[in-house]
């Protein structure tokens, strides 16, 4: 999230201490508790609100991660190493961003010697990244990384692409130089003419190209000030990105495979057919899978791109996992608690002298604690009250 | 799913009651929405029964709206023992029965009852599982679900709130668990595959209490060593929003995702202006394939 008011202040070691401890004060009764509830119930908030963006998003994304591999990854500041820190956060970073990400594609990218390889192909198969992720574990680190030849690997890669997906970079950039064969300037126009938005997590200090090739791309830069933050700043890259232009909408054609019951289930075996995503591997032999509508090739796990018509195949649960995006609930309007309700509509628990605030939905006028509140907003994307009323409980747009 | 392998503490059951009138079962004989009430009674008792520190929850889904029908809210009734029964069974058995007649005298006269909103009554039991959750000790292990008994037919227009519902019990590891009284639902079929649940249509109404004591009392960890009902084939396909069919091929939109069962020069949905000329050309991925 690029927030202006961060950039006024350059740095981040310029913006001073937060006093947070002045702020707690007695109340008439001499007692502290009801404060420091009220604390936690702002600070649990506040970690929430920036993750309510436009509603518009780029979905089918295609990101690469470029990892450095360099000497710098080698230090001790993230324990155990910078680099098996990394390594362990990818893994999760992987398993979140297919979960939040479900028709989407990934690949990685090595960072070392001055060069950049490409480790995975862009693709949709989770186990294959982490294996990949794993077999880093005792890479040798050397050298100096390049960010110009990683910037134009990933502009040589992305830049095929149609322009309906969003095309992103993500640098995971611990040292604090670069070796690069030409002008970098020239790269990140390239990059900004084809709309791909890259963004970098430095473990190290804030390193001024960076910068410019995050704020010119439309991209995130975040310094890492412990694993704690490291964790955060990388998952916040599951969540998709605000358009950052005006991409080429489109409607892509898409195939659900539909497994047909069994017609006589024990007399015939069913065919011996072989898997196509598994076919390099010599594996996947057996009667289970889901086939192409268009030409029958069978594919043992969904999503994928059927190899031999294009086809992009799914099944309806990919695509309702981001229907939340689309209809997002009106926020609650927070309150002072008078007394309007004695209980929260969706837990029943009753309200007490600790909540100081209560949430109202102002479509079905129910009143929520703000612990339910914030797990409305945040994961159930559904207001209970709203969606047990016949007259509210439809978001969909009417077309009868 | 690693943690649902342990025994837990304590477990914690949400039973959604669908009282909507307009059940079949129900406009056949009135009389046997009380049978079923009994049975459902008996087996929240029982459910209580297995651990001192399992939770409960029963909400009642009425076309006009759902509340909670246990605990209620604020100060629980006074109940006195009645022939020896433990104090506990006979509270939920009161307060269910005196809060759903309350829940049924609410409701609008001159409405038709419509169809059972049970994503709303989901949503209100995950909010709850979670809030019990909150309260409980971090070292206690809990295990969650959610029952639904229901005779009605599931349709599309809930489409987007069961989805969200299905994807974060997912998260949040709580099973839902379907017993249907009438018709097969495909829809809570898919909520149960996405979950881990489990589904079943019962056969007979007369049985009921045995199907669900059998099927639904053994919580997630205990399932593995029982013979319990397959979960079937799951149909997966996707419904378009213009007709709310099933598709095997279809065409989405790429800014919102909204599947459509032809080729429409603007989505209905997010009202995205698509580029003339069809639908993007799919290249086929180039590779080599030694078959
Ligand atoms: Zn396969
Ligand atoms: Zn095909
Ligand atoms: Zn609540
Ligand atoms: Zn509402
Ligand atoms: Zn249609
Ligand atoms: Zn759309």
């Amino acid at each position: 999230m690029a927030d202006d008011e961060q950039d006024l202040k350059e740095y981040r070691w310029e913006t001073g201490y937060e006093k947070t401890w002045e702020a707690i004060k007695e109340d008439e009764d001499g007692l502290v508790e009801g404060l420091v509830a009220e604390f936690a119930q702002k600070a649990a908030r506040k970690a929430l609100t920036p993750r309510r963006g436009p509603v518009r998003l780029g979905m089918m994304r295609h990101l690469l991660v470029a990892i450095d591999c360099s000497e710098a990854m080698s230090s001790q500041d993230l324990k155990p190493t910078r680099f098996l820190c990394t390594l362990k956060l990818l893994e999760k970073f992987i398993e979140e961003f297919f979960d939040q990400n479900p028709l989407s594609q990934l690949g990685l990218i090595t960072m070392k010697n001055k060069r950049a390889e490409k480790i995975t192909e862009l693709s949709g198969n989770i186990r294959k990244h982490i294996k990949v992720v794993q077999g880093l574990l005792n890479l040798a680190l050397t050298g100096e990384p390049s960010l110009q030849n990683t910037l134009e690997m990933a502009h040589r890669v992305l830049k095929p692409l149609p322009g309906h997906a969003s095309r992103e970079l993500l640098v995971l950039f611990a040292s604090l130089t670069t070796c690069d064969p030409g002008d970098v300037n020239t790269t990140i126009q390239n990059l900004k003419n084809e709309g791909i938005r890259c963004s970098v997590i430095g473990l190290a200090a804030e390193v001024r190209i960076c910068k410019k090739l995050c704020q010119d791309t439309g991209g995130d830069y975040g310094v890492v000030l412990d694993d704690v933050h490291y964790r955060s700043l990388l998952l916040e890259h599951t969540s998709p990105p605000p358009r950052a232009r005006a991409l080429d909408a489109g409607l892509v054609k898409m195939g659900f495979p539909h497994t047909a019951p069994p017609s006589t289930q024990s007399d015939t075996e069913p065919p011996i057919t072989i898997c196509m995503c598994h076919i390099d591997e010599g594996e996947g032999v057996g009667g289970e899978g889901h086939l192409c509508p268009q030409c029958r090739s069978k594919y043992c796990s969904l999503p994928a791109q059927c190899r031999t018509c294009g086809l992009t195949l799914a099944s309806a649960p990919h695509l309702a996992r981001s229907y939340h995006h689309l209809f997002p609930v009106d926020p609650f309007e927070e309150l002072k608690n008078d007394g309007q309700s004695q209980f929260c509509f969706a837990c029943v628990r009753s309200f007490t002298d600790v909540d100081k605030q209560i949430y109202r939905c102002n479509r079905c006028v129910e009143y929520y604690c703000w612990e339910c509140e914030s797990m409305i907003s945040s994961t159930l994307h559904v207001c209970p009250g709203c969606a047990s009323r016949p007259h509210l409980y439809q978001r969909l747009p009417d077309t009868s | 799913m690693a943690d649902d392998e342990i025994p837990s503490d304590s477990s914690t059951l949400v039973i959604i009651v669908d009282t909507n009138p307009n059940q079949r079962y129900i406009t056949e004989d009135p009389k046997i929405l009380t049978g079923c009430l009994d049975a459902v009674i008996a087996f929240a008792n029982s459910h209580l029964m297995q651990k001192s520190r399992n939770e409960l929850a029963v909400i009642g889904c009425h076309f006009h709206k759902s509340e909670y029908l246990y605990p209620s809210p604020g100060k629980p009734l006074d109940v006195r023992q009645i022939d020896g029964q433990y104090e506990l069974f006979t509270l939920v058995e009161k307060t269910v029965k005196m809060r759903l007649v309350n829940l049924i005298k609410s409701q609008p006269q001159e409405e038709k009852p419509g169809e059972s909103l049970l994503a709303g009554a989901l949503a209100m039991g995950l909010c709850f599982i979670s809030k019990v959750r909150r309260e409980a000790s971090p070292a206690l292990k809990i295990s969650s679900r959610i029952l639904i008994v229901t005779g009605s037919s599931d349709t599309a227009a809930q489409y987007i709130n069961y989805m969200n519902v299905f994807f974060t019990a997912q998260k949040q590891q709580v099973l839902i668990d379907v017993c249907s009284l009438d018709k097969h639902l495909s829809l809570l079929q898919q909520g149960c595959d996405i979950t881990g649940g489990l589904y079943l249509k019962v056969p007979t109404l007369e049985g009921l209490l045995q199907y669900l004591l059998w099927v639904f009392l053994p919580e997630g960890s205990e399932r593995k060593q029982l013979v319990l009902p397959g979960r079937g084939r799951v149909d997966y396909r996707a419904a378009c929003f213009c007709h709310r069919e099933l598709l095997t091929i279809g065409y989405v939109c790429s800014v919102c995702l909204s599947v459509f069962c032809k080729f429409s020069p603007i989505c209905t949905t997010c009202h995205t202006v698509f580029k003339i000329g069809g639908p993007l050309p799919i290249k086929p991925k180039k590779k080599k394939m030694k078959v």
